[in-house]
C-alpha cells in the first residue's frame, strides 16, 4: 500500500465516511419497529405507557436520525468526487437505485420524521401511529435500495455493456431482484434490529439497575429480550448462512481468504482461533472445527473448499488479514449475542429477569458489541470484494477520481475526521443527558422545570 | 428524451433551492429577527418539521443525475472536490444546529447553536450562489472533459478560472440576498409579533437591494457569456422563466404593499423558479462550459446516459415524485398557518 496513492486515501475516506455514517441508521432501522410496536398498543390499549415510551425514545431516534442524515449525505455525493471514473462507468446502472432509493425511500421517511418527534399534537394519535410506520418503511426501503446498489458490486447481474463503452441495465428486475441483494438484505435488516433490541433492552438493565423508571424500563426488557432473541438468532440462521452460501457460490476466493484458507480441500475447517500468517502461507495456532465450513459452506462435510493458492495472487482481495479477523470477531460476537438473549428470554418468561442481577449488568453493557458487529459484517463484506469494485468486471484501483490529488484528499478526509468528532462527542452526550432525565418527564414539564431558576 | 431529463434534474434542483433556500434565508436571519427565546423558537418551528424533506431534493438530484447524466456528474463532481465538500460540511453543521440546540435549555449552549445555524446558512448561500455562477461561467474542463478547480486562481473569469473570481462571488453576494428576502418574507408568513415585524421590514430592505443587484449581475452575465442570449431566444423555456419571473415579482410587489403575506410568499417562490428556469434554459443544451475552449465543454447529449436507461428512469421517476409531492401536502396541510409556539415544539426536547 503505497501511502501517496490517491486512491489509498479515496479509500480510507469513504470507508471512514461510511463506517461512522452507518452507525446511526442501524440503530433508526431496529427501533424504527418498536416506535411503531409502541404506538399501535398505545391505540389499542389506551395505555399511556405505551405511549411515553414511544415519546422518549422517539427523542433518542431524531438525535440518531438528524446525524445520520448529515453523515449520509456526504456519501452519496463521494460517489461523484472521490470515485468518478467508476460512477461514470457504472452511473447508469446504480444511479438508478440512488436515485429510487431518494424517491421512494428518502421522501417518505423525511416527510414524516419531524411530525414524529415533534408533531404528536398537530397529528393526533391515529396519524402519529401511521408516521411512525412510515418512518420504519422508509428506513427499510432506503436499506434494500441500497443495498441492491452494494449487492450489483458483489454480484453483478442485469446489466450490460453499451454501444458507449459504459454500463446500462439490461434487466431492471434481475437488478432489483438480484438473489445476492435479498439475502444481504435480510442479514443486514436482522442485524440491525440487533443493534435495536440491545439498545433498548441495555437501557431497560440500566433503569432496572438503578431502581428508576422501573415501569418503562419492563416495557423495555419485554420488548428488547424478545425481538432481540428473534433477530439474534435470524442473523445467524438462515440469513447469516445463506449470506456465507452465496459468497461459497459466486466469490470463492474470498471465502478462502475469510476463513485463512490457503490450500483448498474436502474437510475443511472452521478456525475457532487462529491468525493468518501470509508470509508462510498458513494459518498459525490453528484451533479448528473439521469439516464445518464444508459443511456450512457447500452442504456436505466432503465438500471440496477451495484455497487462496488455486487463484492468482491478483485476485486475492488486498488486506486478508484484517477480512479475517472482521469476519470471525462478527461469527464469535453473533454467536454470544444469541446465548445472551437466550438466557434472557428465559429468565424474562419466568418472570425473574429483574432480580438476576449479574444478566441485567451483561445487558447493560452488552449493546456496543453489537454496534462492532454490524461494523465488521461490512468490513467483511467491502473487503471481501476487493481488489474488485464491481465483483469480476471493474477493479477499485480504475475507480476512484484521477483529477483529484492526494492533497486535496487528505484535506476533506482531516475535515471529515474533525467535524465527525464533534459529532460523536454531541450525540453520546446528549443522548446521555436524555436517558439521565429518563422517560417519566414530559417535554412541557420538562420546559417549565428547567426554565423557573433561570 | 435528453431535453426532457435536462429539464427533469433542472426541476429537482429548482425544487431544492426555492424549498431549502427559504431555510437558508430564514436561518440567515435568526440570529437578527429573532432575539428572544420564545422568538428563536418561532423561526426553528417556520423552518419546520419538513427541512429534512427539503434536504432530500438535493439527494434525489444526485442521485438521478448521476443515472440519467453519469459522465457529468463525474466531471462535475470530481472538478468541484473541495466547494463540493464545504457545501456538505456547511449542511451538516446547519442539521445538527437545528437538532442540537434544543436539548440543552441554556442560555450559551443555545446561543451558540443560533449563531452556528446562522453562520451556516449564510455559508451555504454564498456558496450555491458561487456554483450557480460557475455553471454560468464555465469551468476548465480539458480536452477528456475533465477538470479541476481550486478556490481561486486570479479572478479573472477566462482561461485557468478558480471557483470565486469577481463574477461568480457576485453571483454569490446576489443569492445570498436574494434568498434571504425569501426567508424573510417566508418568515412574514409564518410568524407572530416582534418577529414577524422585523421579518416584514427586513423583507422590504432586502427584496429593495435584490432589484440593483440583479440588473448588475445581468450586466455581467452578458460581458461574461456574451454568447448566451443568441441562443437562449429561441428556447420557449427561457421565455417561459422571464415570464414567471416578471409575473411573480409583480405578484410579490402587491403582496407586500397591501400586506398579504400568503400572497408575497408565493411571488417570492416563483420568482426564484423564474430565475433559475431562465438561467438553467439560457446555458441548454451545455451542461458544463469550458473556459478553455467551447469545443471541450460538455453538452446534456455528450453525457447523457443510454436510450434504454433513460427509458428506465422514466418508468420509476413519475411515480416517486407523485409520492413525494402527496406526503409533502399532507404534512403541510397540518402545519399550515403561523406557528403557535403552544403547538409546535419543534427542535425542543
Amino acid at each position: 500500500m503505497n501511502l501517496s496513492d490517491p486512491a489509498f486515501w479515496s479509500r480510507l475516506q469513504f470507508g471512514f465516511t461510511l463506517t461512522y455514517h452507518y452507525l446511526f441508521p442501524q440503530l433508526t432501522m431496529g427501533l424504527g419497529w418498536f416506535l411503531v410496536y409502541w404506538k399501535w398498543r398505545a391505540l389499542r390499549t389506551g395505555n399511556e405507557q405505551y405511549n411515553q415510551a414511544a415519546r422518549f425514545w422517539a427523542k433518542i431516534f431524531g438525535l440518531n436520525f438528524a446525524v445520520g442524515v448529515v453523515t449520509g449525505i456526504p456519501m452519496e455525493f463521494q460517489f461523484g468526487t472521490n470515485w468518478a471514473d467508476f460512477s461514470r462507468y457504472a452511473g447508469g446502472v446504480i444511479g438508478q437505485t440512488l436515485g429510487m432509493e431518494a424517491m421512494f425511500a428518502f421522501f417518505l421517511e423525511s416527510a414524516f420524521i419531524g411530525a414524529l418527534i415533534w408533531g404528536e399534537k398537530r397529528l393526533g394519535p391515529r396519524y402519529h401511529f401511521l408516521a411512525a410506520l412510515a418512518v420504519a418503511v422508509g428506513s427499510w426501503l432506503s436499506a434494500y435500495f441500497i443495498l441492491v446498489t452494494n449487492a450489483f458490486m458483489q454480484h453483478p447481474v442485469g446489466y450490460r455493456i453499451e454501444a458507449d463503452g459504459l454500463l446500462g441495465i439490461a434487466s431492471l428486475s434481475a437488478y432489483l431482484l438480484n438473489p445476492w441483494a435479498w439475502v444481504q438484505f435480510a442479514h443486514n435488516q436482522m442485524a440491525a434490529l440487533v443493534t435495536g433490541s440491545f439498545v433498548v433492552t441495555g437501557l431497560g438493565a440500566f433503569y432496572t439497575l438503578r431502581r428508576v423508571h422501573l415501569t418503562q424500563a419492563q416495557l423495555y426488557l419485554r420488548a428488547g429480550t424478545f425481538a432481540g432473541l428473534i433477530a439474534s438468532v435470524l442473523v445467524a440462521f438462515p440469513t447469516g448462512d445463506q449470506q456465507a452460501k452465496m459468497v461459497g457460490r459466486y466469490q470463492p476466493v474470498t471465502l478462502a481468504a475469510m476463513e485463512g484458507k490457503f490450500a483448498g480441500g474436502p474437510m475443511a475447517g472452521v478456525a475457532v482461533i487462529g491468525q493468518p500468517n501470509l508470509e508462510a502461507r498458513r494459518l498459525d495456532n490453528p484451533i479448528e472445527v473439521p469439516g464445518a465450513l464444508s459443511f456450512l459452506a457447500y452442504g456436505t462435510f466432503q465438500s471440496y473448499v477451495h484455497g487462496l493458492e488455486e487463484y492468482p495472487k491478483d485476485l486475492w482481495p488486498d488486506n486478508i488479514e484484517l477480512l479475517y479477523y472482521s469476519f470471525h470477531i462478527m461469527i464469535t460476537l453473533g454467536t454470544l449475542f444469541i446465548i445472551l438473549m437466550a438466557c434472557a428470554t428465559f429468565q424474562n418468561w419466568r418472570g425473574r429477569l429483574c432480580s438476576t442481577t449479574w444478566l441485567l449488568w451483561v445487558l447493560m453493557l452488552a449493546f456496543p458489541y453489537t454496534y462492532i458487529a454490524n461494523t465488521l459484517g461490512w468490513m467483511t463484506a467491502e473487503l471481501g470484494r476487493q481488489p474488485w469494485l464491481i465483483y469480476g468486471v471493474f477493479r477499485t484501483h480504475d475507480g476512484y477520481s484521477k483529477v483529484v490529488n492526494s492533497g486535496n484528499m487528505l484535506f476533506t478526509l482531516i475535515g471529515f475526521t474533525g467535524l465527525y468528532f464533534v459529532l460523536g462527542l454531541l450525540s453520546l452526550s446528549l443522548a446521555g443527558r436524555e436517558i439521565a432525565f429518563g422517560p417519566d418527564l414530559e417535554v412541557a414539564a420538562n420546559l417549565q422545570e428547567k426554565e423557573a431558576p433561570v | 428524451m435528453i431535453a426532457a431529463w435536462y429539464g427533469i434534474v433542472s426541476l429537482m434542483l429548482i425544487i431544492y433551492v426555492v424549498l431549502d433556500g427559504r431555510n437558508f434565508g430564514a436561518g440567515m436571519l435568526h440570529w437578527f429577527v429573532a432575539k428572544t427565546r420564545e422568538e428563536r423558537r418561532q423561526v426553528v418551528a417556520a423552518i419546520g418539521p419538513l427541512w429534512t424533506w427539503h434536504e432530500v431534493w438535493l439527494v434525489g438530484f444526485g442521485g438521478t443525475l448521476l443515472a440519467v447524466f453519469p459522465r457529468l456528474m463525474a466531471s462535475a463532481f470530481a472538478g468541484y472536490y473541495l466547494a463540493l465538500f464545504l457545501i456538505l460540511w456547511g449542511l451538516i453543521l446547519r442539521g445538527i444546529s437545528l437538532e442540537v440546540a434544543g436539548h440543552i435549555n441554556d442560555r450559551l449552549w443555545q446561543g451558540y447553536w443560533d449563531f452556528i445555524l446562522t453562520f451556516s446558512n449564510f455559508l451555504l448561500a454564498i456558496l450555491f450562489g458561487a456554483a450557480a455562477g460557475n455553471l454560468a461561467r464555465g469551468v476548465p474542463l480539458d480536452s477528456h472533459g475533465e477538470f479541476s478547480m481550486a478556490f481561486f486562481t486570479s479572478f479573472n473569469v477566462r482561461g485557468n478560472v478558480g471557483l470565486l473570481d469577481w463574477y461568480t462571488v457576485s453571483i454569490a453576494i446576489f443569492a445570498a440576498v436574494l434568498l434571504a428576502a425569501h426567508g424573510a418574507t417566508y418568515l412574514t408568513l409564518k410568524t407572530q409579533g416582534l418577529v414577524r415585524s422585523r421579518s416584514t421590514r427586513a423583507a422590504k430592505v432586502l427584496w429593495a437591494a435584490v432589484a440593483p443587484l440583479f440588473i448588475v449581475i445581468s450586466v455581467e452575465s452578458w460581458l461574461v457569456r456574451p454568447d448566451l442570449p443568441g441562443r437562449a431566444i429561441y428556447n420557449p423555456f427561457w421565455w417561459l422563466g422571464l415570464v414567471i419571473a416578471a409575473v411573480s415579482s409583480m405578484t410579490l410587489i402587491s403582496g407586500l404593499s397591501t400586506r398579504r403575506e400568503m400572497r408575497a410568499f408565493l411571488g417570492s417562490t416563483f420568482l426564484i423558479v423564474g430565475l433559475l428556469t431562465t438561467g438553467g434554459a439560457g446555458i441548454f443544451p451545455v451542461m458544463l462550459y469550458s473556459t478553455l475552449s467551447p469545443a471541450n465543454s460538455l453538452t446534456a447529449y455528450a453525457v447523457a446516459s443510454s436510450p434504454s436507461t433513460l427509458r428506465l428512469a422514466f418508468i420509476w421517476w413519475p411515480v416517486g415524485f407523485a409520492l413525494a409531492t402527496t406526503y409533502f401536502v399532507f404534512i403541510s396541510r397540518r402545519y399550515a398557518g403561523k406557528v403557535s409556539v403552544k403547538q409546535d415544539n419543534q427542535g425542543v426536547y
